[in-house]
């Protein structure tokens, strides 16, 4: 069997994860803190993935980041080629699963007890240390929660993935890409045994964090 | 909580590193070809790898989402289409080579039951009985042979008496799926598709549809166009064509 789209869906999925909370996080707390103007549009904004279908968002990128498209041009000026590569198939699982990060986050900074961070600060500690000793600890099952749910979303990103990634076996066909392929040419056999693989990294994700939550607190 | 993660997680991300590193390889012959390939290709790919001692990657997805990501850079070095509007329109916009196109087949259809149904239908006008509840053709907006189902059912005049027990598939592969699982009970596939134990055929008169012409030709993008035109030698060659009308892609002097 060929094991190439489990390695590649996993570095897809973890790549993915990292870059969502990092840029999720901190627009979660923005969300979650500050009134600003264009805070709702910010806000449908991030939603905004989660309902277009994916195979036309997967277009739209296609068509921004594409040889033809401003973003295509721009990355070709200087030598690169991003799309039909596995940095577009994170691309496609970053914004495929960035909303399920900052809502989930956003919900958990939402209920973190203010006084608790006014006291941080009326004893010394400057903005960020408020935020990595107070804030983030106490809404750290939240941000978790969005990343094991961004990492499983990520896991099984198909339909902008197959738009921007292409579906090209050894290079960018990823495991969802790989099980679809299978159904297509009739071999359940080894999309059976593909699907039971993904099964099992999101069992194992989970009973290994579960784990680890447990030993912590 | 997050110290003995973020380690963790890193390490995972470079062992993984291993995995993808393998497109540093010289990149093989990349074609991209209509999902109702799939069968044919798979037989023919090796073959062909073997002649020439290169490798090949096939990729396979419906028409026209190929043709929209050539359209936009897409690494393909060969185009086969299941309709030969989309080769012709990327040919003018220039993105195809109008002197290697050719054409490698005029798609066929057929009037599948699903095996389980039982009674095997053997003429169109059998759709319109109560028995048949579901019938699937691909969707006649976009795909080539649902346009032609279409066509075939208007031309026997039955398509009125069908029309409310149609069911969509996305692309041909799609449509033979709802037979094979029972879904539908009849439909009209590719006969390029049609050779599974699940479903029972009878050929449909060309005469009821337009051709279907399927034609191919070689990216303009593509660093070796010389070895994309021998792949599309190969196939409609003296070693390819045997495969090819086996698999029910006839030109037009083969049927």
């Amino acid at each position: 069997m060929d094991w190439f789209p489990v390695w590649l869906s996993l570095r897809v999925a973890l790549t993915a994860t990292a870059l969502t909370l990092l840029a999720g996080v901190p627009t979660a707390l923005l969300l979650a803190r500050k009134r600003f103007p264009g805070r709702n549009v910010l806000e449908a904004m991030v939603v905004l993935p989660l309902v277009l279908p994916p195979t036309v968002l997967g277009y739209y990128l296609l068509v921004v980041i594409g040889s033809r498209g401003p973003v295509g041009q721009a990355l070709a000026a200087i030598g690169v080629e991003f799309a039909f590569t596995w940095g577009a198939a994170v691309l496609a699982a970053c914004v495929g699963s960035i909303a399920l990060v900052i809502k989930s986050a956003q919900a958990g900074f939402e209920t973190v007890d203010r006084q608790l961070e006014q006291a941080a600060r009326t004893l010394g500690r400057s903005e960020w240390s408020v935020f990595w000793s107070v804030t983030l600890p106490l809404a750290w099952r939240s941000v978790l929660a969005g990343a094991v749910l961004a990492f499983c979303r990520a896991l099984g990103e198909f339909g902008i993935t197959l738009m921007v990634a292409g579906n090209i076996p050894g290079r960018t066909q990823t495991l969802p890409l790989a099980i679809y392929d299978r159904v297509q040419a009739a071999q359940m056999s080894e999309a059976n045994a593909l699907a039971l693989i993904a099964v099992g990294i999101v069992v194992v994700l989970l009973f290994g964090l579960s784990r680890l939550v447990r030993l912590r607190y | 909580m997050w110290r003995p993660l973020l380690p963790a997680v890193a390490l995972a991300w470079l062992a993984l590193g291993s995995g993808p590193a393998r497109a540093a390889e010289p990149l093989p012959l990349t074609v991209f070809a209509a999902a109702d390939l799939g069968f044919a290709f798979k037989e023919l790919v090796p073959r062909f790898e073997k002649a020439l001692g290169v490798r090949v990657t096939l990729v396979l997805g419906s028409t026209g989402q190929l043709a929209q990501q050539i359209e936009h850079g897409g690494p393909a070095d060969v185009f086969f289409a299941a309709d030969q509007a989309f080769v012709d329109r990327l040919v003018a916009e220039r993105v195809l080579l109008g002197e290697t196109r050719a054409l490698y087949a005029q798609g066929r259809i057929v009037l599948a039951t699903a095996s389980a149904f039982g009674r095997k239908l053997t003429e169109l006008r059998g759709l319109t009985g109560p028995n048949v509840r579901h019938v699937a053709i691909a969707n006649p907006a976009h795909a080539p042979y649902g346009k032609a189902a279409e066509e075939a059912l208007r031309k026997a005049g039955v398509w009125d008496a069908v029309r409310p027990k149609l069911v969509y598939g996305e692309n041909i592969r799609h449509t033979l799926q709802f037979l094979q699982t029972g879904a539908a009970e009849a439909g009209i596939v590719a006969l390029s598709v049609a050779n599974v134990p699940e479903i029972d055929w009878v050929p449909i008169d060309p005469r009821l549809h337009a051709p279907l012409n399927q034609a191919t030709a070689v990216v303009r993008r593509s660093p070796r166009p010389e070895l994309g035109l021998a792949f599309i030698q190969f196939v409609n060659g003296p070693e390819g064509r045997p495969i090819m009308k086996r698999y029910g892609f006839l030109l037009p002097g083969e049927f």
